[in-house]
């Protein structure tokens, strides 16, 4: 087959499977390359489509990064639910509201459905044709390092296709932005473990220690951690497992702690090394390192009790293996990565790695591998836009306007790039800025292969598959754009792929041995690995190096209390908003917040406490005013906080994105400050400190909770009962 | 029948199932939510909109108590003076508990609510005149009233969401009451599937869609005359009795019972059709 003008490791490159640690089976043309076979979509109606009767196909949900396997449900072709695929190892069956929220994705009466071209301040819809003649006349005489792609997490086939179209260019300015990502934590697990992910076995643990890692809402990968937080509490050998969980502000992980322990802002670092003293079991540097961490100590600078310390320290060391997680609460700091670090290393002490802590699966397709986003590349993008380094900019899966630190003045940046592209579902804040944007398939319209970060068991590529036919005739797959303008950069390596079904499907049984095709003929392993909506890999896994290492582990003091800005501003994640990207999804703005209840809105948690030190009074509208702005919000009074904290949702006050995200609430990534973690450069997103004050306007919170906020009157509604009265191995 | 006899063999005459000679047979669906599981994350309420057709009522009518999530989770604090809860806070999953002798049934003036053979409390849209009663009646408040016209009116579904509804389920107009129905369409095909087979739904064969969303696997469904089913045998395991309004763990209240199924609001009598295990809290911390 290799008759073209390039050799065998080119296009092995095209395909995604270079670096490939398996041989790949031998070449052979495919009847779609032949011409002998046109590509049909998978879901045009055909004799099993009976009115009345339901089918189902497996994808995978693209509400999140967490590569979810689903199963949707169609109907005389409408996609009409989307459930779990049982046979996945990450979600097995299951799915959380955002993914049920899918649908509302696909059927979003504001989707973009023709190409726009910015005329003035209007967008006027043209082709395709003359959309991709102008991308071509706008890359005429730029060079590479004059272009910047900007994109949220991509992996799989996807990112093959987008790295070779930027190589076309020479380009290497590949911007992976994620507003809220584990970045920090991947780099201290990187030293800590030697990978950025392990695996994290919640079920296998008799102790959860959390330093606000809310892995049962909108953590790493939610779904899986919640069926593995489930057989926790069933218990191993008949114990079942206590959730300790430390953090200045209640996420939903806390809410369903044995323990929730209010820590000062920022000094998680300086309790876990208060734990580890008091464990009494470290040796050498460690030791050395915590020595000073006595509890008078760390209970004067964390506010957490000195019998508290000595409780938790007392359970860890009684019952084994435990777990430590590090979440980003602990991570949103300008000393972020020590404390990643100092609780890490609680980990090597307790002796969890290697039992809790497991090295994780690897898909062994490197340019395949995830690229996970963060938030340092945002910065270097913003620095580069300010430096008028751009001529064209590409936009996908990223809404940075939104979701930018108000301090980086992203927008203005954005306008000193030449031409601005935006492939886009919505007309959102980013791409209301574009000159150009490009509407995109829905992700239940589009091709596609997905592989997660966070590996659950054996390594696994997901498998994207249409569940119905395109609602818009003029939206288009990411694949099939990149498709286009890679042809035209490089039409004789692409030209026999007619669109990006047919460059999957070669992609895919070129490489068939290697994932699981053996003697299969294309067809039948095709049509099952579409029916899967899985590939499981025979993967490897890359060791766990335990460093226990201290050097340059160091903590600093509790940050003294500012004047003027006496309280910390801690935006919170809400497993249903996340950035704000699915806040147009009408189903999550009515879907109460687990904690306050609070539907359609935004509000300012702030402890009862200070509430009446500030007198303010639930409803009360407040300023929330930093050095980069403010935001007004109405207030909640929420005992779960600290005193010293407020805390505002993230996900919520939109200026476009559509009917429902329009107008509700208030964004609070408008007013955080530029502040990094030293040493990832990642946007500390809790260092922001903010005062509060009354405006004198007053409205009735609207949530779902009663009047009496969360009381039982007396009545035995939701009870509880203490661990030692049940005897759960007896349990059905 | 004198008011004597009348109030004291009450729960005989208040509900029919199940009575002697009138078991539920073959079906009694029922349900068990484990809220040591359970972690509040809403994931059943959204997968119930998805299936059952539920209109968002939007910002404003959810302020008028318009909302109509036939599961909605109850989050709860402690009573007590501490500063703050560090024991968590308390979520209940709520959703229409298919009580036996359910207070809303006697209420209905047009008999539009009722029961099933397979022990469902089932509404009548058709019938319904929407007075409300048995939503006042409900002490779990888990009737939701349609004040509006969703569909055509307040253009809850505009073009394409519409394509999104479940053909299965009605979509409801102005006027009428409704509530959960522990998915009846699915426990209809399912039925009909087992039927044809000539034989019963097996357990684990129908899912409700809350159920099959949950992430903890909290909820547990299925028929509570069938001994294999796990619903029954959770029931069993903690000494919870359909009929009853007392169970073994109320009568050994005080010395702890090593139970955690209970009914909530059983002392009405309204005998529910869920059970709920309670959330359990280390007391070594």
């Amino acid at each position: 087959m290799m008759n073209s003008g390039f050799d065998r490791r080119d296009f092995l490159k095209v395909l995604g499977w270079s670096g490939v640690a398996i041989a790949l089976n031998g070449c052979g043309n495919t009847s779609v390359e032949d011409g002998k076979e046109t590509v049909v979509s998978y879901v045009e109606t055909n004799d099993y489509m009976i009115p009345s009767i339901s089918t189902y196909f497996n994808s995978t949900c693209a509400q999140c990064d967490a590569g979810c396997n689903i199963t949707g449900r169609i109907r005389e072709g409408r996609v009409l639910k989307l459930e779990g695929n049982p046979d996945s190892a990450i979600n097995r069956g299951k799915t959380c509201g955002l993914g049920q929220a899918g649908v509302q994705h696909h059927y979003n009466p504001d989707r973009v459905r023709e190409p726009l071209l910015r005329k003035g301040g209007q967008g006027e819809a043209i082709t395709w044709e003359k959309a991709y003649a102008l991308i071509a006349e706008k890359l005429n005489g730029v060079s590479g390092e004059e272009i910047a792609f900007l994109t949220g997490g991509v992996s799989g086939h996807l990112k093959v296709l987008l790295g070779n179209y930027l190589d076309s260019f020479g380009c290497k300015n590949h911007f992976v932005y994620e507003a809220i990502a584990p970045a920090v934590l991947r780099a201290a697990n990187k030293k800590s473990y030697g990978v950025e992910m392990p695996r994290f076995n919640i079920n296998k643990a008799k102790v959860v220690l959390s330093f606000g890692a809310d892995f049962l809402g909108a953590w790493v990968s939610p779904v899986h951690f919640s069926q593995q937080y489930a057989q926790f509490r069933k218990g191993v050998d008949g114990q079942r497992g206590v959730l300790i969980q430390v953090e200045s502000k209640m996420t939903l992980t806390g809410a369903n702690a044995d323990r929730w322990v209010v820590v000062r802002p920022g000094t998680e670092g300086i309790l876990a090394l208060g734990i580890i003293n008091a464990l009494g079991t470290a040796s050498g540097d460690i030791a050395a390192k915590v020595r000073g961490y006595d509890r008078a100590l760390v209970s004067k600078e964390t506010g957490v009790p000195p019998g508290q310390i000595d409780k938790i320290a007392a359970l860890l060391k009684l019952r084994s293996p435990s777990l430590v997680l590090a979440g980003s609460a602990a991570e949103g700091y300008a000393h972020g990565s020590q404390n990643a670090a100092a609780i890490n290393l609680l980990n090597h002490v307790l002796g969890n790695v290697g039992k809790t802590v497991e090295a994780a699966a690897v898909v062994p397709f490197p340019q395949m591998a995830p690229a996970t986003g963060n938030t340092a590349a945002l910065k270097t993008l913003n620095d580069g836009l300010n430096a008028g380094k751009y001529k064209v900019l590409f936009s996908y899966a990223a809404n940075p306007v939104f979701t930018a630190p108000g301090a980086m003045k992203f927008k203005d940046s954005l306008a000193k790039a030449g031409f601005k592209v935006a492939f886009a579902h919505y007309l959102d804040e980013t791409a209301m800025q574009a000159d150009l944007v490009l509407p995109l398939d829905s992700a239940l319209e589009d091709w596609g292969t997905q592989v997660p970060e966070y590996m659950a068991e054996g390594a696994q590529i997901n498998i994207q598959q249409p569940l119905m036919e395109k609602l818009h005739a003029n939206t288009r797959g990411m694949g099939d754009i990149l498709l286009a303008l890679i042809k035209l950069r490089r039409a004789e390596e692409y030209k026999k792929f007619d669109d990006y079904y047919a460059y999957l499907r070669t992609a895919v049984l070129q490489n068939k041995g290697a994932l699981g095709g053996g003697v299969a003929d294309d067809d039948t392993f095709w049509n099952e690995t579409l029916s899967k909506g899985i590939i499981k890999l025979a993967g490897s896994s890359h060791a766990l190096s335990g460093n226990a290492a201290t050097a340059g582990l160091s903590l600093p003091a509790p940050a003294a209390i500012n004047a003027q800005y006496p309280l910390h501003l801690i935006p919170s994640v809400s497993a249903s908003l996340r950035d704000g990207r699915h806040t147009n999804q009408p189903w999550l703005q009515e879907s109460p917040d687990p904690l306050t209840t609070i539907v359609w809105d935004s509000w300012v948690e702030i402890h009862p406490k200070k509430a009446a030190e500030l007198r303010i009074a639930e409803g009360d509208i407040v300023e929330v005013t930093g050095k980069n702005g403010s935001i007004k919000a109405q207030a909640y009074l929420f005992p779960g906080i600290h005193p010293d904290a407020i805390s505002v949702p993230l996900g919520r006050g939109h200026e476009a994105l559509g009917r429902y995200a329009r107008g509700y609430g208030v964004n609070p990534f408008q007013i955080l400050d530029a502040v990094f973690d030293k040493e990832t450069g990642e946007l500390a997103l809790h260092e922001t400190r903010v005062k509060v004050s009354k405006t004198g306007q007053r409205v009735i919170v609207v949530k779902d909770e009663g009047f009496v906020g969360g009381k039982q009157m007396g009545k035995k509604i939701a009870v509880r009962v203490s661990s030692d009265k049940v005897e759960l191995s007896e349990e059905v | 029948m004198s008011v004597n006899n009348l109030l004291e063999n009450w729960s005989q005459f208040r509900h029919f199932h199940p009575v002697d000679d009138k078991p539920h047979d073959p079906y009694k669906w029922a349900m068990s939510i484990d809220l040591d599981a359970c972690t509040g994350c809403n994931a059943c309420s959204v997968a119930c909109y998805a299936e059952n057709n539920l209109p968002v009522v939007g910002k404003e009518k959810y302020a008028h108590g318009q909302a109509m999530h036939w599961m909605r989770i109850e989050r709860y604090w402690d009573e007590d003076d501490r500063d703050f809860p560090d024991q968590g806070a308390q979520f209940l999953p709520m959703m229409c508990q298919q009580c036996e002798a359910a207070p809303c049934e006697t209420v209905c003036p047009v008999a539009a609510t009722n029961h099933t053979a397979d022990g469902l409390n089932s509404q009548v849209y058709n019938r319904c005149i929407g007075s409300r009663y048995c939503s006042a009646n409900c002490p779990y408040k888990v009737r939701y009233f349609n004040w509006y016209d969703y569909p055509t009116d307040d253009n809850v579904w505009p073009a394409e969401m519409n394509q999104q509804l479940n053909p299965d389920v009605t979509v409801r107009g102005k006027g009428v009451m409704e509530k959960c129905t522990f998915c009846v369409q699915r426990l209809h095909a399912a039925k009909g599937a087992a039927r044809s087979e000539g034989r019963i739904v097996r357990d684990g064969e129908v899912q409700t869609a809350c159920q099959q969303a949950c992430p903890a696997s909290a909820i547990s469904f299925g028929n509570l005359v069938d001994p294999e089913s796990r619903v029954h045998k959770q029931w069993k395991a903690q000494q919870v009795e359909l009929d009853k309004e007392e169970q073994t763990k109320d009568k050994k209240e005080e010395g702890g019972s090593e139970l955690r199924g209970y009914r909530i609001f059983e002392e009405l009598r309204p005998y529910p059709s869920v059970m709920y295990l309670e959330r359990v809290r280390e007391s070594a911390v």
